[in-house]
């Protein structure tokens, strides 16, 4: 099992950062994820809203990789919960994924919320929980797993950084 | 972005569209006004369900939230 954490500051208010997270898909830097759907959504009866969404991916796994994880399926799906709290300024979204689980688990989380310090801009903490199973490689494995999280979570940073600036030229562009 | 069922993309579209301009002007703001999403969300929804039968997308175990929302039929 690896525990992989991280922390990232966005320079913009709370509300423009979730707005974007969104609207995350499709960007530049997520190529991979090809389908997004809405399972359900709704409020609690604190206010806050709930929405449970499906992700696919598509990595493009050669045939024997296929073979040896014993899946036909080209493309793995994640599914994903996300609580946001207008009144506390907190969006949490906790996703997994649902398929390949007998090879591996990965369970994310992330936080965004205005920064403490300064609630003109938001900070962003992830983690994720990654187990490999019933595989004696699975330490090198696990390790090289969050090495490829902290370069996705670039990616994913740089995904929520262009989509606010897209809606800004779009804004000033009217 | 496409809908994990292709022929779901047009309504998800749609819904996406109301979605995105509710959160943004009315949710956010604090306006807890009638939704007006849910019809849009209800045509996606019905394709969207049946789209991961077909594919065999195993998503059971997901608790369906919201109790101002309809549970989908089965």
């Amino acid at each position: 099992m690896k525990i992989w954490s991280t922390e990232h500051i966005f320079s913009y208010p709370w509300e423009t950062v979730i707005k974007a997270a969104m609207r995350k898909y499709p960007n530049p830097m997520n190529p991979n994820v090809v389908g997004v759907d809405v399972l359900d959504r709704g409020l609690d009866t604190e206010g806050r809203l709930h929405s449970h969404r499906l992700l696919s991916t598509e990595w493009g796994l050669p045939a024997i990789v296929r073979a040896i994880l014993g899946t036909n399926h080209t493309q793995t799906y994640v599914k994903e919960h996300s609580i946001v709290d207008p009144e506390e300024k907190k969006m949490e979204l906790c996703s997994t994924n649902i398929t390949l689980t007998n090879f591996i688990s990965v369970d994310e989380r992330l936080l965004y919320r205005p920064h403490p310090e300064n609630p003109e801009v938001t900070i962003l903490t992830q983690e994720a929980i990654i187990t490999v199973k019933g595989v004696s490689l699975s330490s090198y494995l696990e390790g090289m797993m969050a090495r490829r999280m902290s370069a996705n979570a670039r990616k994913g940073w740089d995904a929520i950084e262009w989509i606010i600036q897209n809606s800004e030229r779009e804004r000033t562009s009217l | 972005m496409n809908s994990v069922g292709e022929s779901c993309t047009d309504l998800k579209r749609d819904y996406d569209q109301c979605f995105n301009r509710w959160f943004a002007e009315k949710f956010l703001k604090g306006d807890r006004s009638e939704d007006p999403c849910t019809e849009t969300f209800r045509k996606y929804q019905r394709c969207v369900q049946k789209a991961i039968k077909e594919k065999d997308i195993p998503v059971d175990g997901v608790e369906f939230m919201g109790p101002n929302k309809d549970k989908p039929e089965s």
